[in-house]
């Protein structure tokens, strides 16, 4: 059984009388452990397409199936769980609450959990230093440069190690070094604990160092 | 050092973003919960004084003067000075009335400071000791005996608002020395303010004659019913008999006070009806501001797993935090107001009765619901919305 099915996926906006298809008739399956890439001009409906598999947003038409377990048929409490358990996302802005330090946004998920972690804080520190802003752990995100922002939200969505990391351009707002630095730490995520890496990219470069590379043209998903 | 993250103190750290708008929606709760408890306590404080009183009076009857109704409430339920009689012959004549089973009388003297006497204003009860069946309950049991000549008892409440002083002391009452020799039991009736005397001493009052008073004159008389008679029908068959008398039955007692207290109440509960709508408007405008402000936030939290009951016990927590502060302060100004404003309301500043502790903890906890139920309601439909948003609808939103 794939990990990831999806199957005959479509999406349309209504925006004033006008209906816009974000996602079209897109079918995939992903194996437990996939390292993929997304390239695709804007509103090629790649985020689209990411959010329908994280569970945040409900397809028009489709299926998703999460280890054979369709997500889109699931009621809010189990929805929420899925999301928690075993989904780890990292947007393309700024995702961090603003009244929360470092830390405290790194074991965000873990506060809508049914499982709790005793050493949850010292394994959030441990993470905010592998991603490098470990000094930082008590800053707020007012007072961190967007870069940073960047790392707390790789941090956050790495921390529980969900099966599925789910990243729209997790390393826009970072320099080359900290790029290659976060991609090495998400290819050795990938090897060691088998999670499965899902990634946006408008940098053709980093989307060559996935396993497999897929291209979104004006809602169509193709097998680059 | 990490500090304790849990909901509540997420909810907490929420409001402290932005506190002249929590104080704003905590002050609107706090005006509303106070404006409620003031209101409610006036409102049954004047209640229960009057039924208290009533019953305290131990009569089914009263009977006075015609055209003295209002002035006898004055003096049982307000222990304001006023003076009205009629002669003792009344007596004799309300014999012939079958359903009467006892009857004893009193009569009301004002004293007048400087003129005749040597208290502040306040009434004198001049009482028959042989038929009395009202005073006596109200003697405490140590003064075991009869009042003297020249002796006279203090109402429970007098002793502070007449400032006569702890008893043993003389004092001049329309010319005569009497002695305060006892304190009443606390009646909860306008008399708790008076003195009493025996009638015997009217006798020498008239010699004196410092007091606007005739001889064989009586202000009131209380009657009990036979059993099992109706007091309205022995009432009625007394103003029949005779129309120099007016009869108010027990729970006629105060029918005035209640019948503008029932004006009064009206007004308080519109005004209640307006500042809970303005309350709950106010919540609903802030709350549905601070849904649309941190609609991105709660796509977030929703997108890392929080549930929709978790976004829900996120802002109720906010919404409970606020209306308990606000409904706490409320409590408190509105039991300060009560107590304060009291003195500016003469019906109040003449109520003997105040309020229990009972009672003012049942209207505490009715403010502090209400308050907190208003706050609920305003917040309630922007709650709604946004935990019904999809995830990344609500991130999007800007």
């Amino acid at each position: 059984m794939a990990q990831i099915e999806v199957s005959e996926l479509s999406k349309i906006f209504s925006v004033g009388e006008q209906d816009i298809t974000a996602v079209n008739n897109v079918s995939l399956i992903i194996e437990k452990g996939e390292f993929v890439s997304i390239v695709g001009h804007s509103g090629s409906g790649k985020t689209t397409l990411i959010s329908i598999i994280g569970g945040i947003l409900k397809p028009t038409v489709g299926k998703v199936l999460y280890n054979g377990q369709d997500i889109c048929s699931l009621d809010d409490d189990n929805l929420s769980a899925y999301r928690n358990e075993n989904i780890g996302f990292m947007f393309q802005f700024s995702s961090l609450l603003p009244m929360l330090t470092s830390t405290e946004n790194v074991l965000l998920p873990g506060l809508f959990s049914r499982r709790k972690d005793m050493n949850a804080v010292k394994k959030a520190e441990e993470y905010l230093s592998l991603v490098g802003i470990g000094d930082k752990a008590s800053a707020y995100p007012s007072q961190l440069s967007g870069g940073q922002q960047r790392r707390v939200a790789i941090a956050r969505a790495l921390m529980y190690e969900p099966p599925v990391i789910l990243a729209d351009e997790p390393t826009g707002d970072l320099d080359e070094e900290t790029e290659t630095d976060i991609m090495e730490l998400f290819s050795k995520l990938n090897r060691e604990k088998i999670m499965t890496f899902i990634f946006i990219t408008h940098n053709l470069e980093l989307a060559g160092m996935a396993s497999r590379q897929l291209r979104m043209t004006r809602g169509l998903l193709t097998e680059v | 050092m990490q500090t304790e993250f849990t909901i509540s103190s997420f909810a907490l750290r929420n409001l402290k973003r932005k506190p002249l708008r929590t104080a704003i929606l905590i002050a609107a709760i706090a005006i509303l919960v106070s404006a409620l408890v003031f209101a409610l306590s006036f409102v049954s404080r004047v209640s229960s004084s009057i039924r208290l009183a009533s019953e305290r009076l131990g009569a089914d009857i009263l009977v006075v003067p015609a055209g003295s109704r209002g002035a006898a409430e004055d003096v049982l339920l307000e222990n304001k000075a006023k003076s009205f009689y009629m002669s003792r012959d009344v007596i004799e004549k309300l014999k012939t009335i079958k359903g009467i089973d006892q009857m004893t009388y009193q009569t009301y003297l004002t004293t007048m400071q400087g003129k005749c006497c040597d208290v502040p204003e306040t009434v004198v009860v001049a009482f028959n000791q042989d038929t009395d069946f009202v005073v006596k309950p109200w003697l405490s049991q140590k003064f075991g005996r009869k009042l003297q000549k020249g002796e006279a008892l203090v109402g429970n409440e007098s002793a502070f608002n007449i400032r006569i002083g702890l008893v043993d002391v003389d004092k001049v009452l329309f010319g005569n020395v009497f002695k305060m020799v006892g304190v009443l039991d606390k009646t909860g009736t306008g008399l708790d303010n008076a003195l009493f005397i025996n009638d015997e001493n009217l006798e020498d009052i008239l010699i004196k004659g410092q007091a606007d008073l005739k001889p064989g004159q009586i202000s009131i008389v209380f009657v009990k019913v036979k059993k099992g008679l109706d007091s309205y029908k022995v009432a009625g068959e007394i103003e029949d008999a005779f129309v120099e008398l007016d009869t108010m039955a027990r729970k006629d007692i105060g029918k005035s006070i209640i019948t503008t207290l029932r004006d009064i109440n009206q007004i308080f509960i519109f005004t209640m009806i307006l500042i809970s709508l303005l309350s709950g408007f106010l919540t609903w405008a802030i709350f549905s501001a601070i849904a649309n402000e941190r609609a991105r936030e709660v796509g977030i939290m929703r997108a890392v797993g929080a549930r929709e009951s978790h976004i829900v016990t996120v802002f109720l927590t906010e919404v409970i935090i606020v209306g308990s502060v606000g409904s706490i302060i409320g409590i408190i100004g509105g039991t300060a107001l009560s107590i304060v404003l009291a003195k500016s309301f003469s019906i109040m500043k003449s109520l003997p009765m105040h309020l229990t502790i009972m009672s003012r903890l049942l209207i505490a906890c009715v403010g502090f619901l209400i308050g907190n139920a208003i706050c609920i309601a305003g917040a309630l439909s922007p709650i709604q919305k946004i935990k019904k948003m999809e995830p990344l609808l609500a991130i999007k939103k800007e």
